[in-house]
């Protein structure tokens, strides 16, 4: 006799004593059965592929955010870099391909930067996270405004929405790339003694420094990995989508949140995997689609998520508390 | 020892240092003005502006309250939409029902503060997180029920946003009132001192036997009560209810509260600071449109000076 | 007027409180002892209404009673001054005292001219006088604590609670404190005094109630007690069994740590001093005095104003915590939830936490390694944990801090400086840790310890500096070294002192 089948109720009880452990897996299982069930084609190689390289932009932000969620910080301002770095991607008016790499290099050294601005204000400047990348959040759609006059103009070149939108053997591009990315954080998330010093941090700024770990340096690095993250998803967006225009993203700030609190990183900070935070992109992409199959307007999305957000962050609570 | 109210007065202006401030800001903005443009130091621009900034009034007073007693309401813009929506949708259908329906409208949104109030008690989730979540909802409730501005209500309620007394716009007088009835609240009824206790030092709240729940409630309710008044006034300036006039209100209400001096994370400020932060954006933002100032521009302006405000009155230990 | 019948309050892995009894009369100051942890505060609180206890009848002015909250013991009569003031800093001193019952106007507003007039009464009743409209943030300490007691003024209170009142203020204050506690048991309220200051129990207390490790020791009229006695029921056995032997160090060799005219404003000034290796040299002093900041500000954990410290004969004035781990300087902080451990990382990421370079190789943390380390650190100090990956959050007090132990006897070759490391923690546990001092002494640490525990800081150390208001007030070395002393240069002025040491 197994373990596990000698006391199926204890198994239970742990279910609701820790629902942070089995929310995850279970609501995926749930809501692939789910979507299975309404509609037989779901598990088709193509809309598999679908959603994925509908997922990847999103997930690549949710890397980046739950850096920062797990230093005790907040990034408001993604969404708006991301439409930021898909206008300065228009900016070059580049028509060849070989503009691509360049286009890349700058949007990540000019989202480095505004990382670095969000990181230095929450760290020497004690200004609270939320403000501070609200602030920045605005400033960067009023440039981007400003630059763009309302109408962005401009154009990508074509490779972009291979980037986006292409396959490579079947397996879409953007999420190649968000596997790339995945495993460099995942590696110094987990298994670097920098990623110690993130969840150190996180856990109780105090003693980190007590222990001789810059506690500043360390959130200033989250928040750049953060937007640099932001400004390469930004750019998978606009090529997924196709056209730029100066609301690209909009909203993805806030499902980044949504997607690392249902991954089962805790807001106050400290706690989560990378794993979770993009096993949460996942389920949020998933629940997305189950919204369009069951026919109901897309606006509902906007509902589902305030609910979960509430939801969940109140399961989470309750479970530490206690 | 006698204690005279006056003396009271001013000894509290003199102790707080963000007032100062933001009357130094208001007296520098003013004086640009008279020189920079002709039109702006008249008493009919004047009265313009206090109209114009009624609605981000209404909305920082309720902001102002939440951040008092050590929380945040993100759900604002969301609530104002919604109650346009609300009031202008249901006066469409049955016009003789718009005084009832003035006072529907701001019981709407009481129950929405409500609502938010009571899931942050309850659940411990902080409160950004909970407002956020009811924003998401009732923006995407409003979406599903329309894309484009609908409903209508009868001409005359434009008297509200637009109508004078005495040459003084009502809505601008009623904002006025508003403050003045909160600021009387907040210093003078223990319920309201309540309020600096409960952000000040919530287990010392607790231990004092101050109900802090039903303070944190009252909070919130008024929050969307003076968010859903809001959203009366922009039904009165515009004639309908319009799923995206709230968007940009959540974060212009914090913007005033801030400058005022307020700190989030609770316990401290005073309200006529954030009557004074609401006239200062108003009248920079008048200001900056007879220069010729683009939107676009004005937006960097008002991130630069969140990031500036709260950078100067830093505050050690609290953070939200 | 009170009475308790077999409280228990339990908390998830400890029973703070266990089948306690407890009864105090009109008139009387009855003092509340025992050791940190040993459930005086969740006594307390239980008769504050702050937490319902799981078992056991509280009865008070006569009648049965059950509380669901403080404000409902507070409308009872019962009024807590905490160890950690109740205060709203932006609101006046008359708020303050009149939070939750100002007096009204017949307009139902707060009426201030009657609050500051009926504020400026109490604070004269206490022959105290400060401004009431001031906001409390601006007063110090012991000011804050007048307004703490003025509070209790306010309305009928039958019931006085006071938890350690004198743990922030100085002797002389401590003495008007006592006088305005003694005035007010003999209008008739009854007053429970908590303190671990015997000097204190013995000028003040009628009747004693000692507690240990949550379970009631007993209740005795203070007559029938001398000081060894209680200390006897506060700790159970004799002092001479718990403290190791005290071995003199040789002070021929260059000292290990120097602090010449160290200050870091406003909190300490003007500090200098030696410790050689081998040596445990105390630093004692109240709360307040400026102890753990000239431990932050050796460590570089706070900024230095002036002055040098040099590790052997390394300066060091480029200070940071990194710095200081780098030199063989380490620091267990007094805090150990809030400064000291990672409560969501298991035990092995606690120890390695200073020295992680240590474990760092190309291909990311050398995991194998850390938790060989950590073993090692739990089989040494006999550490209660299921093992290295296992959390800390659930550990006992003595457990937790056994942990931090194994971390800087890890990460520090020279000094350790040690700020309250007994702390809320029970006895046994606390002879471990002595027991730890002492053999890291011996093998050639250099100790420095911050104690607010006297026999601690008497039963251990070879030479103490005694602190007060950021001042080193006097240096007291071998048989010199006894509570009295100490407490004469902690309370004393400094210019006396100064003579005294002269």
């Amino acid at each position: 006799m197994s373990e596990a089948a000698v006391n199926p109720s204890e198994g239970i009880s742990k279910i609701f004593r820790q629902p942070g452990r089995f929310i995850v897996p279970l609501s995926l299982v749930l809501l692939v059965g789910t979507a299975t069930l309404l509609q037989p084609s779901f598990l088709s190689i193509n809309n598999i592929q679908d959603i994925l390289t509908q997922a990847a932009p999103l997930a690549l932000v949710v890397l980046g955010q739950a850096f920062v969620i797990l230093v005790r910080g907040l990034d408001l301002s993604v969404a708006s870099l991301m439409a930021s770095a898909a206008v300065l991607a228009t900016a070059f008016n580049a028509t060849s391909d070989a503009m691509i790499p360049v286009i890349f290099l700058v949007t990540i050294v000019v989202s480095a930067g505004v990382g670095l601005i969000n990181g230095l204000l929450v760290t020497k400047r004690n200004v609270s996270p939320f403000l501070a990348t609200l602030a920045m959040m605005i400033v960067l759609q009023g440039i981007r405004f400003y630059y763009t006059q309302g109408a962005p103009s401009g154009s990508l070149p074509e490779g972009f929405r291979v980037l986006g939108a292409g396959r490579l053997a079947g397996i879409p591009v953007n999420m190649l790339v968000f596997f790339f990315f995945f495993c460099i954080l995942g590696w110094l998330l987990h298994k670097s003694s920098f990623g110690r010093k993130i969840y150190i941090t996180g856990g109780n700024p105090k003693s980190a420094n007590l222990v001789g770990i810059h506690a500043d340096r360390v959130t200033i690095i989250c928040y750049v990995i953060c937007s640099v993250m932001a400004g390469i998803a930004g750019l998978f967006l606009v090529g997924f989508v196709g056209t730029v225009d100066n609301w690209v993203g909009r909203g993805y700030e806030l499902d980044a949140i949504v997607a690392c609190v249902l991954g089962g990183i805790m807001l106050t900070g400290g706690k989560g995997t990378l794993w979770g935070a993009a096993t949460g992109a996942l389920i949020l992409i998933l629940i997305f689609n189950i919204v369009i199959i069951l026919g109901l307007p897309v606006q509902a999305q906007l509902i589902i998520k305030g609910i979960i957000i509430i939801f969940v962050a109140g399961l989470f609570s309750r479970s530490t508390q206690t | 020892m006698a204690y005279s109210k006056s003396r009271y007065l001013v000894r509290r202006l003199q102790l707080d240092p963000s007032l100062i401030i933001v009357i130094l800001l208001l007296a520098i903005v003013v004086i640009s003005g008279f020189v920079l443009s002709d039109r702006f130091g008249t008493t009919r621009n004047f009265m313009n502006v206090l109209e114009q900034s009624s609605g981000l009034g209404f909305a920082s007073i309720g902001q102002a309250m939440v951040v008092i007693v050590g929380g945040i309401d993100l759900s604002i813009g969301a609530v104002v939409t919604a109650s346009t929506i609300f009031m202008a949708a249901i006066v469409d259908l049955h016009p003789g029902l718009m005084i009832p329906m003035i006072f529907g409208t701001l019981l709407f949104g009481a129950m929405i503060g409500f609502c938010n109030g009571y899931i942050t008690i309850k659940t411990g989730v902080h409160p950004l997180i909970v407002t956020l979540g009811t924003a998401s909802i009732l923006n995407g409730s409003v979406l599903i029920y329309t894309l484009q501005p609908t409903g209508g209500v009868p001409y005359w309620f434009e008297e509200f946003a637009y109508g004078r007394i005495w040459n003084v716009p009502i809505s601008g007088l009623v904002m006025l009132l508003c403050f003045a009835l909160v600021w009387l609240f907040l210093r003078y009824f223990q319920a309201g001192r309540a309020f600096y206790a409960v952000g000040g030092n919530p287990e010392a709240a607790r231990l004092s036997g101050i109900q802090s729940n039903r303070i944190i409630l009252l909070a919130y309710s008024a929050s969307g009560f003076f968010a859903a008044l809001a959203g009366v006034y922009f039904v009165s300036r515009t004639g309908v209810g319009d799923p995206r006039i709230g968007d940009p209100i959540t974060l212009a209400s914090i913007t005033p509260v801030i400058i005022g001096g307020l700190i989030l994370g609770g316990g401290k400020g005073n309200v006529l600071g954030v009557l004074l932060g609401v006239i200062l954006i108003s009248l920079l933002s008048n200001l900056l449109n007879y220069m010729n100032i683009s939107t676009f521009i004005q937006w960097v302006i008002q991130g630069v000076i969140i990031i500036i405000a709260v950078s100067v009155y830093v505050h050690k230990g609290k953070k939200l | 007027m009170i009475r308790l019948d077999g409280i228990s309050k339990i908390f998830p892995g400890v029973k703070s409180l266990d089948n306690v009894t407890f009864e105090s009369v009109a008139g009387e100051v009855h003092a509340l002892l025992g050791e940190n942890g040993a459930g005086k505060s969740t006594l307390i609180k239980t008769v504050s209404g702050a937490y319902i206890p799981d078992e056991g009848t509280i009865h008070f002015d006569g009648k049965k009673r059950k509380w669901n909250s403080p404000k409902e013991a507070k409308d009872a009569g019962i009024h807590i001054i905490y160890q950690e003031l109740v205060l709203f800093h932006e609101l006046s001193v008359a708020e303050n005292i009149f939070i939750g019952k100002a007096p009204l106007t017949r307009f139902g507003t707060i009426d201030y001219k009657t609050m500051y007039e009926r504020a400026d009464e109490i604070l004269d009743r206490l022959g105290h006088h400060i401004n009431v409209q001031a906001l409390v943030k601006s007063l110090s300490v012991a000011d804050q604590q007048m307004v703490e007691i003025a509070k209790a003024l306010v309305g009928e209170t039958k019931l006085l609670v006071l938890d350690e009142p004198t743990a922030v203020i100085s002797g002389r204050e401590a003495e008007l404190l006592f006088e305005r506690i003694k005035l007010l048991r003999d209008e008739g309220v009854c007053i429970i005094y908590i303190s671990h200051r015997l000097e204190e129990i013995f000028s003040i207390a009628d009747r004693v109630t000692v507690l240990k490790d949550g379970q009631l020791v007993g209740t005795r009229s203070i007559e029938e007690l001398d000081r060894d006695q209680l200390v006897g029921m506060m700790v159970g056995r004799e002092l001479k069994d718990i403290f190791p032997p005290k071995r003199i160090p040789s002070l021929e060799a260059a000292p290990v740590l120097t602090v010449r005219n160290l200050c870091a404003l406003p909190k300490v000034r003007d500090v200098s001093f030696d410790l050689h290796a081998g040596e445990i040299l105390g630093i004692a002093g109240l709360v307040g005095a400026g102890r753990s900041e000239v431990a932050h500000a050796v460590f570089g954990s706070i900024p230095r104003s002036s002055g040098t410290v040099s590790l052997g004969s390394e300066d060091f004035n480029t200070p940071s915590p990194r710095a200081s781990i780098d030199r063989g300087l380490g620091f267990l902080t007094e805090d150990r939830k809030e400064e000291g451990l990672m409560m969501l990382l298991d035990t092995s990421a606690n120890i390695s936490a200073p020295v992680l370079p240590e474990f760092t190789t190309a291909t990311g943390l050398d995991r194998a390694h850390e938790i060989q380390v950590a073993r090692d650190e739990i089989d040494r100090f006999r550490i209660a944990v299921p093992g290295p990956e296992s959390g800390v959050s659930k550990l006992s007090g003595g457990n937790q801090q056994k942990v931090l132990f194994g971390r800087w006897t890890r990460a520090c070759r020279r000094v350790l400086i040690l700020d309250e490391p007994t702390r809320g923690i029970d006895v046994g546990a606390k002879v471990e840790i002595y027991e730890i001092i002492r053999q890291l002494a011996d093998d050639g640490l250099g100790i420095l310890l911050i104690s607010s525990e006297l026999p601690e800081i008497v039963g251990l150390c070879t030479r103490v500096l005694v602190m007060r208001e950021g001042f080193v007030t006097g240096e007291v070395e071998g048989s010199r070294i006894v509570e009295e002393t100490i407490m004469r240069y902690a309370t004393a002025e400094r210019e006396s002192a100064a003579l005294d040491v002269a």
